[in-house]
């Protein structure tokens, strides 16, 4: 694969098309390949980048060190879009990959022209949450402490299941496509590093302080907590715009491909 | 992507992982990306070379001209592995491409290590088969007005009517939403496709076969393809079949553990002992 080294690390990289560049940052689980589906209309107009994170596949990671960490990945992403010539670029984020995808746009504005958020993951602090114990994201972190148990015993599929159910409601893993399966299992360690990621919840300054233009994007049909973060967050973004895509779950670009593209180039083009 | 510039045409290609080259080509309607599922496991012990054929995505082709052809992608295929330049590879082909893998290895064994088929596309001739008519395939006057729709613009209606033709009625609206953009990515490689007269197999082509062969099947593929497998596999000297149990067509997305498993078996076992008879080694 392509590589770009950054931060001592070689991010590999998958680039389809010519025009405008447009990174995609993946989520918790994923890779490069998580963009399959909608790099196709997405590279009839934009050069389409897709990075796998540090220690996603590609990468074999077995879970061990202290470098799998939100702010590394931030940093990681934020060290490669800057040698993304000709920059600024568009820079969109799935999940985890919308929280990473924030978090560059509050520290580097001068890389990026637009922002596209997809049900960004995360917690928020109290200056957004009105009770601290109804923060959306408490039940997914537990979850992922105990999915990282199930690793350590040997249980994958088990572990996958206990994660995914969590975000797309019970039954959810059992439903999904063997192929897909099978790229989430791909990238199991992770979930190990992510349990300690120390992952900060977001605060109504730093939303506040997003000056991209931001795009917003849930799945109407998504379930659990990841869809209530979804507009509190939008609504103190200066600006921001939200579009919901009927009938799709948190992962609506698998879903409907062809409505998430015709949303992103529009966004994109205006 | 990555790019090998071969027969004045620049093949796109995902590179992945370390050890022997392992080639895969795709079938109709897809592009490297159909591989995806089977890289993790895959390029753990191998170098994975996933390319993409002429005209398919990331490339937009307008259906115009007449380098869509089983003889142009035999020649592009020997053309990207001899510039990988790695010594011999390990080939595999998926329904078209398995066609195209078996002509490669056919015309050029040096180029090879093995060579896996995973339901291979085509027809037999007289010599393979007592039942062949001569004569366009049954399906050619439905394939013919799929590619009419699509360069008429009706992308879905022109894939519907294909893959309906090929898999029965409602094929093409039971297929998972990222399988059906995939094939609108490729829609227009039918437009060349329908054109195309791809010889059918004969005895003559089964004995060339020197390299040692796995032929992989789903267990619950209906049509000609089981058919074509078997007889194919009955001929080709010391070759080996693998059928994957309540799996059809894309057999590989359907069971990609147990399919990397019968691949990396296949790979790992030493060559100088396939298809020798037991007794003889």
């Amino acid at each position: 694969m392509q590589t770009l080294r950054v931060n001592g690390y070689d991010i590999a990289y998958l680039e389809v098309g010519h025009g405008p560049p447009l990174v995609c940052v993946h989520g918790t689980l994923g890779d490069f390949r998580t963009w399959s589906a909608v790099m196709g209309p997405l590279s009839k107009t934009r050069r389409v980048i897709a990075p796998s994170l540090r220690h996603f596949f590609p990468e074999h990671w077995n879970g061990v060190g202290d470098d799998y960490l939100m702010s590394q990945h931030v940093d990681d992403t934020i060290g490669f879009i800057a040698q993304i010539d000709p920059g600024p670029v568009d820079l969109m984020g799935h999940s985890r990959g919308g929280h990473i995808a924030f978090r560059v746009a509050q520290q580097r504005p001068d890389l990026l022209r637009k922002l596209v958020l997809l049900e960004p993951g995360g917690d928020l602090d109290a200056s957004l949450s009105p009770t601290a114990e109804t923060s959306p994201l408490a039940s997914l972190a537990g979850r992922t402490a105990i999915t990282a148990r199930k690793i350590a015993a040997g249980d994958i599929d088990g572990a996958l299941q206990n994660f995914f159910d969590g975000i797309d409601g019970d039954g959810a893993w059992a439903r999904l496509p063997a192929a897909a399966q099978q790229q989430l299992r791909d990238n199991i360690f992770t979930l190990v590093g992510q349990v300690d990621e120390k992952r900060a919840p977001y605060s109504k300054a730093d939303a506040q302080a997003i000056r991209t233009p931001t795009l917003f994007i849930g799945g109407a049909a998504s379930k659990g907590s990841l869809p209530a973060l979804l507009p509190i967050l939008a609504a103190e973004v200066p600006g921001a715009r939200t579009a919901m895509i009927a009938g799709a779950g948190h992962w609506m670009f698998d879903q409907a491909p062809q409505a998430f593209c015709d949303i992103v180039l529009e966004f994109l083009a205006a | 992507m990555q790019t090998l510039h071969v027969n004045n045409y620049d093949m796109a290609y995902l590179d992945i992982g370390r050890g022997s080259p392992l080639v895969c080509v795709h079938g109709s309607l897809c592009d490297f990306r159909i591989w995806s599922v089977l890289l993790g496991p895959l390029a753990r012990r191998h170098r994975v070379i996933a390319l993409s054929l002429r005209h398919f995505f990331p490339a937009y082709w307008d259906g115009v001209g007449d380098t869509y052809s089983i003889a142009q992608h035999v020649d592009d295929v020997i053309g990207f592995i001899e510039r990988l330049d790695g010594g011999p590879v390990d080939l595999m082909g998926h329904s078209r491409g398995g066609h195209i893998a078996f002509r490669v290895a056919g015309r050029r064994p040096d180029l090879l290590r093995k060579l896996i088929l995973a339901e291979p596309g085509g027809e037999l001739d007289g010599s393979l088969d007592p039942d062949y008519k001569p004569g366009p395939s049954p399906l050619a006057a439905r394939f013919a007005a799929s590619a009419e729709k699509i360069a008429a613009g009706d992308i879905d209606g022109g894939l519907e009517y294909f893959m309906d033709a090929l898999e029965g009625p409602g094929a093409w609206r039971r297929l998972p939403v990222t399988s059906k953009q995939q094939l609108r990515d490729n829609a227009m490689t039918l437009i060349g496709q329908v054109r195309d007269r791809r010889p059918p197999f004969s005895k003559a082509d089964t004995d060339a076969i020197r390299n040692p062969t796995l032929f992989i099947g789903g267990a619950n593929t209906k049509g000609l393809l089981p058919k074509v497998l078997r007889t194919l596999a009955a001929h080709v000297a010391g070759s080996e079949i693998a059928m994957i149990p309540n799996t059809t067509h894309p057999m590989f997305e359907q069971a990609p553990q147990k399919y990397c498993e019968i691949v990396l078996d296949f790979l790992a076992r030493p060559s100088s002992t396939f298809g020798v008879p037991p007794g003889e080694t």
